[in-house]
């Protein structure tokens, strides 16, 4: 299990964990942690999830989820978990 | 919101029968995801009948179209691209909002045929509504190019609504999906969509909060969709719980017991795994891909377009051809309106009024006011218009999003991220959208600071004025002298994004997610739309401010009655005054700083006014063209204007014009500024304070002054100091004075 923002480009991934929007004690997060957790899962990188690495490189990374390209930033990739 | 809807009631109607339905206007909405060609579906259906506005009390576009089909009246109403209906944002909420205030008589749900999954969620939440739903299956051709095969049949039977299948783009199966709207329409009551299943333990915490929320508010159970209001409610929506003023409900706690104990607290996102596996589930069922999955052409251009190094020198190239094609394309037909303002206009005017008694002054008011105030300005649409295409290209095709995204690292430096990018290019074209557009961003933070630094950003009003400085004294290079004011405002924005970083906005960056649309050519007809959208502003403020402010001007210039010399009037008087503070930079001139004052209004009417002021003394004719010859030359120049504008694009030799046409105003020009004055005059045009109408839109969308004023005043100082720095470092390097 890495961060989805250490695969390299060409890399697939599925997801199996999404960290963030979680405090510390495993309570709910911050407002504002909610909503970009809302926002991610909307987007389609959902738990279970095949993703594919198409560019890692820059504070901004460009993942493939089915047909959709998204643009990510990598500290909300670092807090998403995949299994090569 | 208008008149509370019974929605127990029309459940017991029956199919509506007969002539009334006839003559019923039938609403439609027209709900999906970004991307998901909805605009463009909007735009082939309706056309030119679209009608755009706002959204009561918000900023978001609000499309709207009445027209006959099949003998019937359809109302179209486009809901803002959202990706679910949560409460997370304004578009989010104004599409809910008017889903379940307003209900519509059915909704056409667009479906992007090749990203099924992650449309099909807003379907599910759609069809919570209990609204009639028709799928229009979208982009269904590049579906079936890539080897899809889609089951409609299928998913028609397992959600309750029909599909269509349609290509936005190719025009086809539109009509086909209006038919079966109108069908729905007339039998709502049959094509209501299925109650989908939420899985055993969400349902039985459902049907228990249905109960005793029927006994306790059966008020609220008439007024909302049910089944919508119920899920809503064990979200524990925020929206809702205000909206309904609930706040403590203790059989709500007990419906939720279970699941809590069951899943955990965060019911939200319970609820959003529930829609999710359906979306999910729905997909494999009805969806066969091929096993091999070809690279497309999308991801090959990217790997060019978004490469690390290569990525900000193709913007920068993209943006600087942009404006080469602009005004090559554009410049000779601007010159031909110009002639055409200045010589056949003015003499038709004459010859109409002069034989009507009117005194002189008015006909000078018509002339030297109006016409020239006006056709100065008018002179610019082409430009205008021809930017407006270029840029809804770059929408259209894909490339703005990236830019976005290659423009992230930068705008991080100054504490924004690349989705700011995109209000910031808006206003390249007019700041006032560009400041409207910071609603999309959700972080209020992030929107005060990206409004302040958009109007930095070189609309196309200032672009008037470089025109008619450049022509006059860098007719060589002028392109490049353009594109550098074009730069030095995005430089002074990355450096004024940085102090007030510094100073007024301390904290975090926000997080950066946004989709990249596959690439595409946009069709010349959705182009056409689009630009006519952008560009009309402009010519309605032609037609009513310029026109008024024309008009202002003139009497400025011309009151105390029977002023001989213009240096003598209001205006004149007033420049006059400010005049020295313009001395150090090179213009400190009344007429520069009269046409400064009145350019606060709108900035193009720095020409307007400039127009005015050096207008030529009357000559006396020797001969008057008769009306033939002045309507045959302007057919004539019109076509040289056509092939002029083709030899220059594709790098012919355009024989050189004996520069006669150069207007009066040039002439003028050259007498009293040097280049490096004329330069620090376009940059302190460019950074100087933003229109009434920029100022009043970020008052509008912030709800204080306190914004609107930092704005005014940081950028009245820079354009100041900027100007200084142009002109005295200019003398410095020996450019001349």
């Amino acid at each position: 299990m890495i961060p989805l923002g250490l695969l390299s480009a060409g890399e697939n991934g599925e997801i199996v964990e999404i960290v963030f929007g979680k405090g510390e004690a495993g309570r709910a997060g911050s407002a504002e942690q909610d909503k970009s957790m809302v926002r991610v899962e909307e987007m389609g990188l959902r738990i279970g999830k095949n993703v594919e690495m198409l560019t890692n490189g820059g504070s901004t990374i460009l993942l493939r989820v089915d047909e959709a390209r998204i643009a990510l930033a990598r500290r909300m990739a670092m807090k998403i978990m995949v299994r090569r | 919101m208008s008149t509370q809807l019974k929605y127990k009631d029309e459940e017991s109607d029956g199919e509506i029968s007969g002539r009334s339905a006839e003559a019923r206007v039938i609403t439609v909405a027209v709900a999906g995801n970004p991307n998901s060609g909805k605009s463009t579906l909007i735009n082939a259906i309706a056309g030119t009948r679209l009608h755009v506005g706002n959204w009561a009390g918000v900023t978001v576009e609000k499309k709207e179209a009445l027209f006959d089909f099949g003998g019937r009246k359809i109302r179209l109403v486009d809901l803002p691209g959202t990706y679910s209906l949560s409460p997370y944002s304004q578009e989010e909420i104004v599409a809910r909002d008017y889903l379940v205030h307003e209900r519509p008589d059915l909704i056409i749900n667009v479906v992007d045929a090749t990203n099924l999954e992650r449309n099909l969620y807003l379907t599910v939440q759609i069809m919570e509504l209990g609204i009639p739903v028709v799928m229009a299956l979208n982009i269904y051709d590049e579906a079936q190019e890539k080897g899809y095969r889609i089951d409609g049949k299928a998913m028609e039977e397992m959600l309750g609504i029909a599909v269509v299948p349609t290509s936005a783009t190719r025009k086809t199966g539109l009509d086909q999906l209006l038919d079966t709207a109108l069908r729905v329409a007339d039998a709502p009551k049959q094509r209501v969509p299925k109650k989908l299943n939420y899985g055993e333990d969400i349902e039985v915490a459902c049907d228990y909060l249905a109960k005793s929320f029927r006994t306790s508010y059966p008020a609220l159970t008439d007024s909302y969709p049910q089944r919508w209001l119920l899920l809503k409610l064990m979200e524990q929506d925020s929206h809702v719980m205000r909206e309904l003023d609930l706040d403590d409900l203790d059989f709500l706690d007990q419906a939720l017991h279970h699941l809590r104990k069951a899943h955990g607290e965060d019911i939200e996102s319970i609820m959003a795994d529930a829609r999710y596996s359906l979306a999910s589930g729905l997909t494999r069922e009805v969806l066969h891909k091929p096993e091999l999955r070809p690279t497309e052409i999308t991801e090959k251009i990217d790997k060019i377009v978004l490469n690390r190094f290569l990525g900000i020198p193709i913007f920068m190239a993209a943006m600087w051809l942009l404006f080469k094609l602009t005004f090559d394309l554009s410049a000779p037909f601007g010159a031909w309106l110009g002639s055409m303002t200045d010589g056949p206009f003015k003499r038709w005017a004459s010859a109409l009024l002069t034989p009507l008694g009117a005194p002189d002054w008015t006909v000078s008011l018509v002339n030297d006011g109006v016409i020239a105030g006006v056709g100065s300005v008018i002179v610019f649409v082409p430009v205008i218009f021809a930017m407006m295409f270029f840029i809804t290209f770059l929408e259209g095709s894909g490339y703005m999003a990236r830019a976005a995204f290659v423009m992230d690292r930068t705008m991080h430096a100054i504490g924004l991220h690349g989705k700011s990018f995109i209000p910031m290019l808006l206003g390249f074209g007019c700041n006032v959208p560009g400041i409207y557009a910071t609603r999309t961003l959700e972080n209020p933070k992030d929107k005060v600071l990206t409004a302040l630094l958009v109007p930095l950003m070189s609309c196309g009003a200032r672009l008037p004025v470089y025109v008619v400085f450049v022509s006059a004294f860098f007719p060589n290079n002028s392109s490049t002298v353009i594109w550098s004011l074009y730069v030095m405002g995005i430089l002074l924005a990355v450096l004024m994004g940085l102090i007030f970083k510094k100073t007024l906005f301390r904290g975090e960056a926000p997080m950066f997610i946004m989709e990249l649309p596959p690439y595409r050519m946009p069709s010349l007809h959705s182009l056409c739309v689009h630009t006519w959208e952008k560009g009309k502003h402009f010519l309605y403020k032609a037609g009513t401010y310029i026109f008024a402010v024309s008009i202002l001007v003139w009497f400025l210039l011309n009151l105390p009655w029977g002023v001989e010399h213009k240096r003598d009037s209001y205006l004149g008087q007033a420049g006059a005054v400010v005049a020295p503070v313009f001395q150090p930079m090179g213009f400190g001139t009344w007429e520069a700083a009269s046409s400064l004052i009145s350019g606060v209004i709108a900035k193009e009417i720095v020409v307007g006014t400039m127009g005015e002021i050096y207008a030529p003394k009357k000559e006396e004719q020797a001969e008057v063209p008769t009306l033939q010859e002045d309507l045959k030359e302007i057919g004539v120049s019109f076509g040289a204007a056509c092939s002029k504008a083709v030899k220059t694009l594709l790098y012919l030799p355009v024989p050189e014009e004996k520069e006669k046409d150069r207007s009066a105003l040039k002439q003028a020009l050259l007498g009293v500024f040097t280049p490096l004055s004329s330069y620090a005059f376009m940059v302190f045009v460019l950074l100087y304070m933003p229109c009434v109408v920029a100022i009043a839109a970020m008052r509008q969308e912030f709800g204080t002054w306190k914004w609107a004023v930092v704005g005014l005043g940081y950028q009245t100082a820079l354009a100041w100091c900027a100007a200084l720095i142009v002109y005295q470092g200019g003398r410095v390097l020996g450019l001349g004075g």
